[in-house]
């Protein structure tokens, strides 16, 4: 963790890229474009070639090697098909790790070409399960082709042997430019190629035929400017509202400003070393390319946050925070065996540790995006974690038996497994529709009512841990009278957020649109919660149920709560349908079926219990 | 009247009224799927009752009125009027007062839309959902006639008769949602203006009532001269419907109800800004001006910073790329009642505050307790 606290040099995992609205680190680009094609966010040793003989490769370094030297690549079996009938129809072997590289893809999908086509045109609501994943390979095989060409133009790959040519071009013989530096130059190559043209081609001298030669080239190279994803090049005004450039666009526009210019230029000698392998040179190329960076583009981009977001990237803060979950709650267990009182503690102190984690995440989060916590379905999945595991810490602060520690394990440990898979989408920071690009309103409605959903999913389960102590312990009427008062009292807290966040939700609304309330699905979806936990709380102090049905009326609040977070994405309408996601559907069905079998069941069990310990 | 009190704050009725809002919330939003939100909140959340085939059974507004009087009634109960339930007396008076609210802005807000090209003004607005028959006598060289007849008049049979007109219309049929069809055949003698060339095609209703295009068929009579006949009118009716008779002429425009403002907005450029390399908006604003009494303001109304000016608020809400130029959406809303959930939230986070921060203590030591024991 000293880490961030320690300036570190900038290396070139922080060169700064824009891509889908914001500027990041080129570490966090090709993650996420290898996630997309491998599915991992670097390379293991299965998709290596056995005599590399390593463990795995980061991101960057693959990205460098195919960029580098993209001829090469198919050494890296990359490409996940893990669905037979498209292996086969690829005309590919079936392979156990599921993995192809780029030849073989490519090879496959030329021979469907027209079958990609046809499925192309067709709308998306008509296309089979194959067709998806055939068109995912057929996307990912032209993502990995621009990835491995978009920086073809600025790499040393045409070599001028000839004298005059090199003279021309004052440079020594033998040497080798690049296809951006030789255009810079091309102009004092005219008097040659008008020479070239004007001559008969019986006539031609070596240095007309090196020239041909080179020319020939240059047109290979030029084939490469569709591979435009690169975008690193800054806008040279230093506006934000303007589009970054990528080094083949450069090519294009021949419109270089001056900043920009030195910018490629260095870039392209830093490639040339890196290359060459001469780490002390690139290194030094890449303390200049960062001094340019800041000194020309100083209002544009904030080099500490793209440094802040490549450790980031490296640290996993989220997966540690899960391990010290797990390891709180098997701790946990083992106290309920032996030595309790020790083992608790270390427990509590674990859970703490992935707290801490957990909150170190998300802060550095909204230090990189500088805003509010919450803005998207994968940030909501944290930070009702997080809100889960602080109530939970607070329990056990209060109660010392370990009740605590069990649920704040469950709801962290949970809900981090379940943002990972959100998380496998890709970039998890985007950029928010202008109608929610306000941090006012987000980090009060949204944070609040967010605060409600993990406030209300920790009553949830102190509802079932109520139920399943009155079924284990019917007799201790004091104890379980205590765990009700927490329910209670975690009932209230709930609903004060659910509440406000929702009422803080109409007053932007009527800010922003002039309604107060517009029965969308999702506010709908809010005021269900609110509604269930004021009609619990009204049964409760009004005697119309009892502990014990107040439990279960919690727990099935778990229920209402997943319905209004995700359910109602599945309605695909109204302002809110911002985070749909396939099979969600599945696991909501799955979720209310587990809660109310587990709810009820218990309820009833316990009552019977009950009724058993009357009778005796 | 005791008795009517203890019957009417039971809180079995708060409870079982709570339990219909919530079911009237799920079906009215599963319902969204299939019809449109104004049908739905039509149906479910501004009615009185709501028929499930024959069955009548309270709608939103009927069953949210229930829960007022309980709520009021409530604080006839003798046993809260003691500090210790202060926090739950200013709560259930917060939440009174957001149901009172909620009943204002349903009772008397109005809301619509205003469209302006850039370098254009405009000083109506235009209803969401209801149409109106506009008929514009403009023989007078200084001034236009209008005569308008609101939606409520426009149903199938209904003759409309104005003493400022000298012919009667009588509506043939009023479509919901339509298109005009061009004629493959030559038409009957009696039909007339576009109704010549074209027919009016019925079309199912779109989902959102206001994506569909009403239409009106309609006969012109008692005018004495060869302008009667049958005619018919769209929304948005590209080339309008002018008649003569008698020395007057008169234009007739089946438009979207307008309501006029006392000033008037003009739209010097509407801007939209993505965030650079992508499709998605960073931000939509309207640099306008606005003149009322020959004095000019210029106002900027962006995303959440609406424009608010004698009782009305101005939204920017959408817009429309044209060939010509940009044109904007606001959204215009007019709403008695939109303080009062600021007043209530305020008023309820008070009372529930103070109950949580009462009851706190009472917790920690139950737990404490046992903790002891």
């Amino acid at each position: 963790m000293c880490a961030i606290l320690l300036p570190r040099d900038f290396d070139s995992r922080d060169i700064p890229i824009h891509e889908n609205g914001r500027i990041k680190p080129l570490d966090t680009f090709v993650r996420n474009q290898l996630l997309l094609i491998y599915g991992k966010r670097s390379i293991k040793q299965n998709a290596l070639p056995r005599e590399l003989n390593s463990e795995g490769l980061s991101a960057l370094d693959w990205f460098f090697d195919i960029a580098l030297h993209p001829d090469e690549g198919d050494k890296y079996r990359i490409f996940n098909i893990s669905n037979p009938e498209v292996v086969a129809s690829l005309g590919l072997d079936w392979d156990p790790k599921h993995l192809y590289n780029q030849t073989e893809v490519l090879t496959g999908l030329k021979n469907q070409i027209h079958y990609i086509t046809t499925i192309q045109r067709k709308p998306e609501a008509e296309l089979t399960q194959f067709d998806t994943q055939m068109l995912k390979v057929y996307s990912n095989a032209i993502q990995y082709q621009t990835l491995s060409y978009s920086l073809s133009c600025l790499l040393p790959s045409i070599q001028i042997h000839n004298e005059t040519i090199a003279q021309s071009l004052s440079i020594n013989p033998g040497d080798k430019l690049s296809y951006y530096q030789l255009m810079r130059k091309a102009n004092k190559l005219s008097h040659l190629m008008g020479r070239l043209i004007n001559r008969d081609k019986n006539k031609w001298s070596e240095s007309d035929y090196e020239l041909q030669h080179v020319m020939g080239v240059l047109n290979e190279i030029s084939q490469d400017k569709f591979a435009r994803i690169l975008k690193i090049i800054p806008p040279e005004s230093g506006e934000q509202n303007e589009e970054w450039q990528s080094p083949w666009e450069l090519m294009e526009s021949r419109m270089i400003g001056p900043n920009q210019e030195k910018l490629l230029l260095t870039l392209e000698s830093f490639l040339k070393f890196r290359i060459d392998n001469d780490t002390i040179k690139s290194d030094s190329l890449l303390a200049e390319y960062e001094k340019l960076l800041s000194l020309q583009f100083k209002g544009l981009i904030n080099l500490d946050n793209v440094k802040l977001e490549t450790w980031k990237n490296r640290a996993n803060l989220f997966y540690k925070s899960i391990a010290f979950y797990i390891l709180a709650f098997l701790l946990l267990v083992i106290s309920w065996m032996t030595i309790p009182k020790l083992l608790r503690r270390i427990s509590f102190a674990c859970l703490l540790g992935g707290l801490a984690f957990h909150f170190y995440g998300i802060f550095l989060r909204i230090i990189i995006m500088q805003r509010p916590p919450v803005s998207t379905l994968y940030e909501s999945i944290i930070f009702v974690g997080i809100i889960g595991v602080i109530c939970a810490s607070l329990l056990e602060y209060n109660r010392k038996d370990g009740m605590g520690i069990f649920i704040g394990a469950v709801v962290g440990g949970v809900l981090h497994f379940v943002g990972l898979g959100y998380a496998n989408d890709g970039d998890t920071l985007g950029m928010l529709v202008a109608v929610l690009n306000s941090n006012f309103w987000l980090a009060t409605h949204v944070t609040t009512i967010t605060i409600g959903y993990g406030a209300s999913l920790f009553a949830g389960l102190l509802g079932h841990i109520y139920l399943l102590q009155s079924i284990r312990i019917p007799f201790d009427k004091k104890y379980l009278n205590t765990i009700n008062a927490n329910l209670f009292g975690a009932t209230l807290f709930a609903l004060f957020f659910t509440l406000f966040g929702t009422i803080l939700g109409g007053i932007w609304a009527d800010q922003s649109w002039g309604r107060f309330w517009g029965w969308d699905p999702k506010e709908n979806g809010a005021l269900l919660i609110v509604m269930w936990q004021i009609m619990m709380l009204h049964l409760r102090i009004t005697g119309l149920v009892k502990p014990m049905g107040f439990a279960l009326g919690m727990v099935l609040n778990n229920i209402v709560v997943i319905l209004a977070w995700f359910g109602v994405n599945l309605l695909n309408v109204g302002l809110h349908s911002y985070g749909f996601a396939a099979g969600i559907a599945i696991n909501i069905s799955l979720f209310t079926i587990f809660e109310l079998i587990t709810g009820f069941g218990s309820y009833f069990w316990a009552k019977n219990r009950q009724k058993q310990l009357t009778a005796y | 009247m005791n008795k009517i009190a203890n019957f009417f704050k039971h809180p079995k009725i708060f409870v079982i009224t709570i339990i219909w809002m919530m079911v009237l919330v799920v079906l009215g939003t599963i319902e969204q799927k299939h019809s449109g939100l104004f049908a739905v909140q039509e149906r479910y959340f501004s009615s009185w009752v709501i028929w499930f085939s024959l069955f009548p059974m309270p709608g939103g507004r009927l069953t949210l009125i229930i829960m007022l009087i309980n709520l009021s009634f409530f604080f006839f109960n003798k046993s809260i009027w003691k500090l210790k339930k202060l926090g739950i007396v200013i709560l259930h008076l917060g939440g009174i007062l957001l149901l009172i609210g909620g009943g204002l802005t349903a009772m008397f807000s109005s809301e619509g839309n205003m469209v302006i090209e850039e370098g254009d003004k405009s000083n109506h607005i235009e209803d969401y959902h209801y149409m109106e028959l506009a008929i514009i006598n403009t023989s007078s060289a200084e001034f236009d006639a209008y005569t308008i007849f609101d939606q409520p008049l426009l149903i199938k049979n209904n003759i409309l008769t104005h003493e400022n007109l000298n012919f009667e219309i009588e509506i043939l049929n009023y479509l919901e949602n339509c298109e005009p069809d061009k004629r493959t055949s030559s038409p009957a003698i009696q039909y007339k203006g576009m109704l010549k060339n074209f027919m009016l095609k019925e079309l199912k209703p779109e989902k959102e009532d206001n994506w569909n295009r009403p239409g009106i068929i309609y006969k012109i009579s008692n005018s004495g001269t060869s302008t009667d006949g049958m005619y018919g009118i769209f929304l948005g009716q590209p080339v309008v419907q002018t008649i003569s008779v008698n020395d007057n002429n008169y234009t007739i425009v089946l438009r979207r109800k307008r309501t006029y403002l006392p000033f008037s907005i003009g739209l010097i450029d509407f801007k939209k800004i993505l965030h650079p390399g992508t499709d998605i908006p960073k931000s939509y604003s309207s640099d306008i001006i606005l003149t009322e009494n020959r004095a000019v303001r210029k106002i900027l109304i962006q995303m959440n910073k609406p424009l608010r000016h004698k009782g009305y608020t101005f939204f920017q809400s959408s817009f429309i790329e044209g060939p010509d130029g940009e044109t904007t959406v606001l959204a215009v809303v007019k709403n008695y009642g939109r303080l009062f959930p600021y007043i209530s939230s305020i008023i309820m986070c008070v009372g529930l505050l103070f109950h949580m921060f009462q009851k706190l203590p009472d917790l920690f030591r139950k737990s404490r307790e046992k903790v002891a024991t």
